[in-house]
């Protein structure tokens, strides 16, 4: 028998079939995600049919979206949300919690070698901690809701092997904007990303959730870490102590391709609008003024985030031009940032902090882009009319040069020079 | 639903689900949802598209977001099929699910060869595209599973109690 990867191991673990040959494999999953906007769309058919939750323990739902609503018709929608948590007794409602994602890699919900699906594309972060995690639409989610099943193609797997050292001002946003360069918008279509860190020292668990994040803007299926002793250290600061046996690839897996990146040589990167795949090093970046930066997200509004624009903005300003908007993935990261005193670095430089939720990044709410902005943005998408209007522009980048640009009221190519004299 | 018959609306590579259907449109009231469609790309495609017409793009059809909310304005629009060279996976999943045909062209050139407007016909039994001038154009072949959710009118129907199920 071939060597097999991850996924290839985990959809084994979990076929609800016999036909290991089959183009379609019938699964059960560990756990289910929604979001209110998502949900909200599947209560109506879910409760004509008069069906039922196959196991209420093993969902999670939370309002992010709306969080809280902005507009009378979004308040009825999140009642609605709600209400249908509550009538079916989800165990894990969250109210305004934080992003749905992070609240997942902050649950024991979320196993390395789990099998988690979400009604939502960047359900794929649960693989920051090696869970083949992926996002479907409403309907799919419905299916799984009622059966605990869902159907599956296999995916071929693409190696990436990451090796090097990270520099200090470069991060986990950096890494996937640069295969995002390297690979474009479909680059990894149907495929599973399958990372592997041989990188020294070895990168954050932040950095780790920023990658898995946007494998969904290579148009991956999951975006899988090979579970090592970062995840253990997380799952054990998270749990008490390790409950699911890792699932690694085998030595001799078969790969369609292998891919090393060396991080060393890996710095600021930025994609200009209108696509996450149309990517630049920030050196060679157009000067523009900007009027929004925007640190936030469930690709990176994490502690490491926060960390390294307070490190940025200590004892400066934010330009008086540019609107900073400032949202910590969940409540818990904005307690830890609290704590950590980045939240009075940042409020004193002229950051405001927004309740975490997913704010504008998905153009619904508070924080929307006019017409005339220019953003630049911790998020995951650049598309035209993504973030509110269709003629508004937003660059994606690390929460470092969004908050250099900040300072200086726009981004351009000389952000990171001088970089011996800071 | 075995043939679709309309115009073709033609688009480019990468057309995400932001494009199709701008997040300021999301709701749950179908009337605005269905206006919603393709509304900052160029909001006289909704006003003048009919039923049966055809979208026909290029790479990645769909990319981006879950919200079911893309394919329903592509639906309640009445569009018979979309046509790519390929589809984002979710995209596809959500456009299957609720019986909106997506099919891929065999070969990726004759993409070329089409023109917007362009009257057509889509043959979902043999998988094939007829332009008015008579040219045939083969498309792969969905498969078994796709066919049966088609089958089906959708995945709901699919639940293990969805024959019960009015539809």
């Amino acid at each position: 028998m071939a060597g097999r990867t991850i996924s290839d191991k985990v959809i084994d673990a979990h076929s609800a079939d016999d036909d290991g040959t089959a183009a379609y494999r019938l699964v059960r999953v560990d756990a289910v995600l929604g979001h209110d906007a998502t949900t909200a769309l599947l209560i109506d058919d879910f409760e004509r049919r008069g069906l039922t939750i196959w196991d209420r323990d093993r969902v999670l739902l939370t309002n992010d979206h709306f969080s809280p609503p902005s507009t009378i018709e979004y308040a009825d929608i999140s009642n609605k949300f709600l209400r249908f948590a509550r009538d079916n007794q989800v165990t894990n409602l969250m109210l305004d919690r934080g992003i749905c994602h992070q609240l997942l890699v902050e649950h024991r919900l979320c196993q390395p070698g789990g099998l988690v699906v979400g009604a939502d594309s960047h359900t794929v972060m649960g693989g920051g901690i090696g869970t083949c995690a992926t996002g479907m639409g409403a309907t799919d989610i419905l299916f799984t809701l009622v059966t605990g099943t869902t159907w599956l193609r296999r995916p071929e797997t693409i190696a990436v092997r990451f090796h090097g050292e990270l520099p200090p001002t470069s991060s986990g946003r950096d890494i996937v904007l640069e295969l995002l360069r390297l690979l474009g918008e479909s680059g990894a279509q149907y495929r599973c990303l399958e990372f592997h860190d041989e990188s020294r020292p070895k990168l954050s668990q932040d950095d780790r959730f920023a990658v898995a994040n946007m494998a969904v803007e290579l148009g991956a299926k999951f975006g899988v870490f090979v579970p090592d002793e970062v995840t253990a250290d997380y799952c054990v600061r998270r749990d008490g102590e390790l409950l699911a046996t890792p699932v690694l690839p085998d030595a001799d897996a078969v790969y369609e391709r292998v891919l090393d990146i060396d991080l060393s040589a890996l710095d600021a990167r930025i994609a200009r609008p209108y696509s996450p795949g149309n990517v630049v090093p920030v050196s060679e970046v157009e000067s523009v003024s900007i009027s929004t930066a925007f640190l936030g997200s469930c690709s990176s509004g994490r502690l490491e985030d926060i960390r390294d624009a307070a490190e940025e903005v200590a004892g400066r300003a934010v330009h008086p031009a540019v609107r900073f908007i400032v949202i910590p993935a969940s409540v818990e990261v904005f307690k830890q940032a609290l704590r950590a005193g980045y939240v009075e670095t940042l409020t004193d430089a002229g950051a405001t902090f927004n309740h975490s939720s997913c704010g504008a990044c998905g153009g619904i709410d508070k924080g929307v882009l006019g017409a005339d902005d220019v953003c630049v943005s911790t998020s995951n998408r650049n598309f035209r009319g993504r973030m509110g209007h269709w003629d508004s522009r937003t660059y994606l980048a690390s929460a470092r040069t969004v908050a250099r640009a900040a300072l200086l009221g726009r981004i351009g190519p000389d952000l990171y020079r001088n970089e011996g004299a800071r | 639903m075995n043939e679709i018959s309309g115009r073709i609306w033609l688009f480019g590579d990468d057309v995400n689900t932001d494009v199709i259907h701008p997040p300021a449109f999301y709701s749950l009231d179908p009337d605005k949802v269905r206006r919603g469609l393709f509304h900052g790309y160029d909001p006289k495609i909704q006003q003048e598209i009919r039923p049966g017409d055809v979208l026909v793009a290029g790479r990645n059809f769909g990319c981006g977001s879950s919200r079911e909310t893309s394919v329903r304005a592509i639906k309640l629009n009445h569009v018979g099929a979309v046509l790519a060279v390929d589809f984002a996976r979710i995209f596809f999943r959500n456009a299957t699910n609720n019986g909106l045909p997506c099919l891929t062209f065999t070969r990726q050139e004759d993409l070329l060869s089409l023109r917007q407007g362009q009257h057509v016909t889509v043959n979902l039994e043999d998988a094939t595209l007829v332009t008015e001038d008579g040219v045939r154009i083969p498309l792969d072949q969905p498969g078994a599973f796709v066919r049966r959710i088609w089958a089906a009118g959708g995945l709901l129907s699919l639940l293990p109690n969805g024959s019960d199920a009015a539809r």
